[in-house]
């Protein structure tokens, strides 16, 4: 599985980001090759409309699986989102990115 | 750090009134963020000193090279704004109806038309009265709110709060539901809906709550000049139950809301007796619903 956190750093350490469109980053785990990587997502601060359904376009071309967040995505992002299989888990705002996963194995986060 | 956005989804409910009287009210411990920045009038109330401020950029406007342009007319006759138009034997752009699409720059054939970052306005940081902090902007004429704009005052606000250690971010939250809003949301801890006994009211405070519900977000409710429709506020208790949102109070319709604002001074301090007390109360509670959500580890 593929799984994406927005985040406001780069880090199993980082703190989630409660925004999804405004997330500042998103810290990407590969479960198969344990690889965490993460995509620069600060740009979004200039756009001055519609960052969710950009944000959402950016993750969709990601092609991850799951997708663990704060608030959950707006009504725009969400349907952006529905198109493409992906299983989206709120509630994790208060988090590190690596609580979050824990949590999320442990079957504890809400799905969207 | 703590942060609690009011909205209403309708205007003129009393939102800003409450806010700021909430702002009065906390003081020092708290830093205050107005991301209703369309309508912008919290520093009315709040005597801002406009301290440091900063130009603002967000969106767009096609502007047209006259040297580049060939007449073709192609630009005038796509654009669905009827922004540009020919004075005087040369195609230019009305500033005011230009949407900033990019339409006209994609399909001029000499690339005369490029898009150009819009100055909307500044943005502040302001000190206010009782020694506290308030981020705020002011937009140019014509120029709109954007969920960029209240990213970045929340942003500078929480800044602020973290650097002062301050508990708590109170932000007078954007009217809708639209883009401004969800990024007024996203991110809080508790958000306060001020509404009213009025068809209207009513109906745009189930808008808006779906779209906290949605979120996930923790709410309460005031309903302000409720002794203005006994039947529509009975009907807003239900509905707050069914919810389960938390009531925090009932605000009599009082015109000293109004004498007070003529004064440029904050309800509670125009009137520390019985609607003054009321609003001190709803304040009480809602420090103390917060106080009492799990703390986030920021």
């Amino acid at each position: 599985m593929k799984i994406v956190f927005t985040s406001q750093g780069t880090t199993w350490e980082a703190k989630i980001d409660p925004r999804f469109g405004r997330t500042d980053f998103f810290v990407i785990y590969d479960e198969e090759s344990g690889v965490l990587d993460s995509l620069d997502n600060r740009a979004i601060a200039e756009t001055a409309h519609g960052a969710g359904p950009q944000t959402a376009q950016k993750l969709s071309e990601l092609q991850a699986d799951i997708l663990i967040t704060g608030n959950g995505p707006g009504g725009n992002a969400a349907r952006v989102l529905t198109q493409s299989n992906m299983n989206i888990y709120v509630g994790a705002s208060a988090m590190t990115v690596k609580e979050a996963y824990a949590t999320y194995q442990k079957g504890e986060l809400q799905e969207f | 750090m703590k942060e609690i956005v009011v909205i209403s989804g309708k205007g003129g409910t009393g939102k800003t009134s409450l806010t700021a009287a909430f702002a009065y009210l906390g003081g020092k411990d708290v830093i205050v963020a107005d991301c209703d920045v369309d309508a912008a009038d919290m520093h009315l109330l709040l005597e801002p000193d406009f301290q440091e401020g900063e130009d603002f950029y967000s969106g767009e406007l096609a502007e047209i090279d006259p040297e580049a342009c060939i007449d073709c007319a192609k630009c005038a006759e796509i654009c669905r704004f009827d922004a540009i138009a020919n004075g005087n034997g040369s195609y230019r752009v009305k500033a005011l109806d230009c949407e900033g699409c990019g339409y006209c720059a994609r399909i001029c054939p000499t690339e005369a038309i490029t898009m150009q970052p819009q100055n909307v306005g500044k943005w502040y940081i302001s000190a206010i009265k009782r020694d506290s902090t308030m981020v705020h902007a002011r937009l140019g004429i014509a120029a709109e709110n954007s969920g960029k704009l209240v990213a970045r005052v929340k942003n500078e606000a929480k800044r602020i709060a973290a650097e002062q250690q301050k508990n708590l971010v109170l932000v007078d939250g954007s009217p809708g539901i639209g883009c401004p809003v969800v990024s007024s949301l996203s991110g809080a801890d508790f958000v306060v809906l001020v509404t009213e006994p009025t068809v209207s009211g009513m109906h745009d405070l189930k808008r808006v709550y779906e779209l906290v519900r949605k979120f996930g977000i923790r709410a309460g409710c005031i309903i302000n000049k409720a002794s203005l429709n006994d039947d529509v506020s009975q009907t807003i208790h239900r509905f707050l139950e069914e919810n389960q949102i938390i009531h925090i109070a009932d605000l009599p319709y009082d015109e000293n809301f109004t004498v007070a604002m003529t004064q440029a001074k904050t309800i509670v301090e125009f009137d520390n007796a019985q609607l003054g007390h009321k609003v001190e109360e709803s304040w009480v509670r809602i420090c103390n619903v917060v106080n009492s959500l799990e703390e986030k580890q920021t």
